[in-house]
């Protein structure tokens, strides 16, 4: 792993572009979101595995997601919501 | 075969109504804590769900089926209203350092750990009402780019760029919180 500031970190064999810093990072949330088509999350995932810049930002990004996915919209409850919903559902029968 | 209309409301209660909570927490994030709101778009919501009840299966998902309505419901309503302006702090929060505060103070995500979620809910809430439904349904409730752009009507590319801004929105506001808290300096 190296620090490799903007360039593209050295060491491709494969002929497949690497990708910089910067490309990585503004492709962040599209690659946690798994929205990035086959070859370019795994251009990113070349990248982080290089990279050790890049690797705890996508880590605390990560864990910024999971965060507020398992935050959910969750439960709420409002006082006599139950009692009126019933009331407009016998409305609506009658 | 209909079915004799107080034994569809008794299915209707004891199926549908036990996921009152989940519909009014849904309700209340889509519309930014604004609890009369939530509450009509619930109404609204149960009262579509009730007279499409015959249409239900039994047997499946009925609080995915409660929450799609509920999703549908509100993003009528918001897709109806005009186009609203985009605050200008929002059209430069990439450009803004204060963004990347959370990470270079926190690298390691500890506040994920001390948050208090209502804080995290404050913020989310105030959040600008494109911005906040982008948020609500991609990173609450799950959805892809694509579901995400055609419920809302817009590109994904916009889909994308709200997400970016609203989230780094959320982070700053994270730091904030955090540093008022003691838990960051």
């Amino acid at each position: 792993m190296s620090e490799c500031g903007t360039q593209p970190p050295d060491g491709s064999r494969s002929g497949e572009p690497e990708l910089t810093c910067e490309q990585s990072l503004a492709r962040v949330y599209e690659y946690l979101d798994g929205e990035l088509d086959t070859a370019e999350h795994d251009a990113v995932r070349r990248h982080l595995e290089k990279c050790r810049k890049c690797y705890p930002h996508f880590d605390f990004e990560r864990l910024f997601l999971d965060y507020v996915h398992e935050l959910g919209a969750g439960e709420e409850s409002r006082p006599g919501l139950a009692d009126r919903v019933r009331d407009m559902l016998a409305a609506e029968k009658s | 075969m209909s079915i004799p209309a107080e034994q569809r409301q008794r299915e209707f209660e004891s199926e549908a109504l036990v996921h009152l909570d989940a519909l009014y927490g849904l309700a209340l994030r889509l519309s930014g804590g604004d609890e009369p709101r939530a509450e009509d778009l619930v109404q609204e919501a149960v009262l579509k769900a009730y007279r499409a009840w015959d249409r239900f299966e039994s047997g499946t998902n009925c609080r995915a089926w409660l929450m799609t309505i509920l999703r549908n419901t509100f993003i009528n309503q918001f897709r109806r209203q005009k186009a609203r302006p985009v605050p200008v702090e929002f059209e430069q929060v990439a450009e803004r350092p204060s963004s990347e505060a959370l990470y270079e103070a926190d690298p390691e995500g500890q506040i994920f750990d001390r948050i208090i979620d209502d804080q995290v809910i404050a913020a989310i809430d105030e959040l600008p009402e494109e911005f906040r439904v982008a948020v609500v349904l991609s990173d609450l409730e799950g959805l892809s780019y694509q579901e995400v752009a055609e419920l809302m009507g817009i590109p994904v590319g916009t889909v994308k760029s709200r997400l970016f801004r609203a989230r780094k929105r959320l982070q700053e506001r994270l730091y904030d919180y955090a540093v008022e808290m003691g838990y960051l300096r």
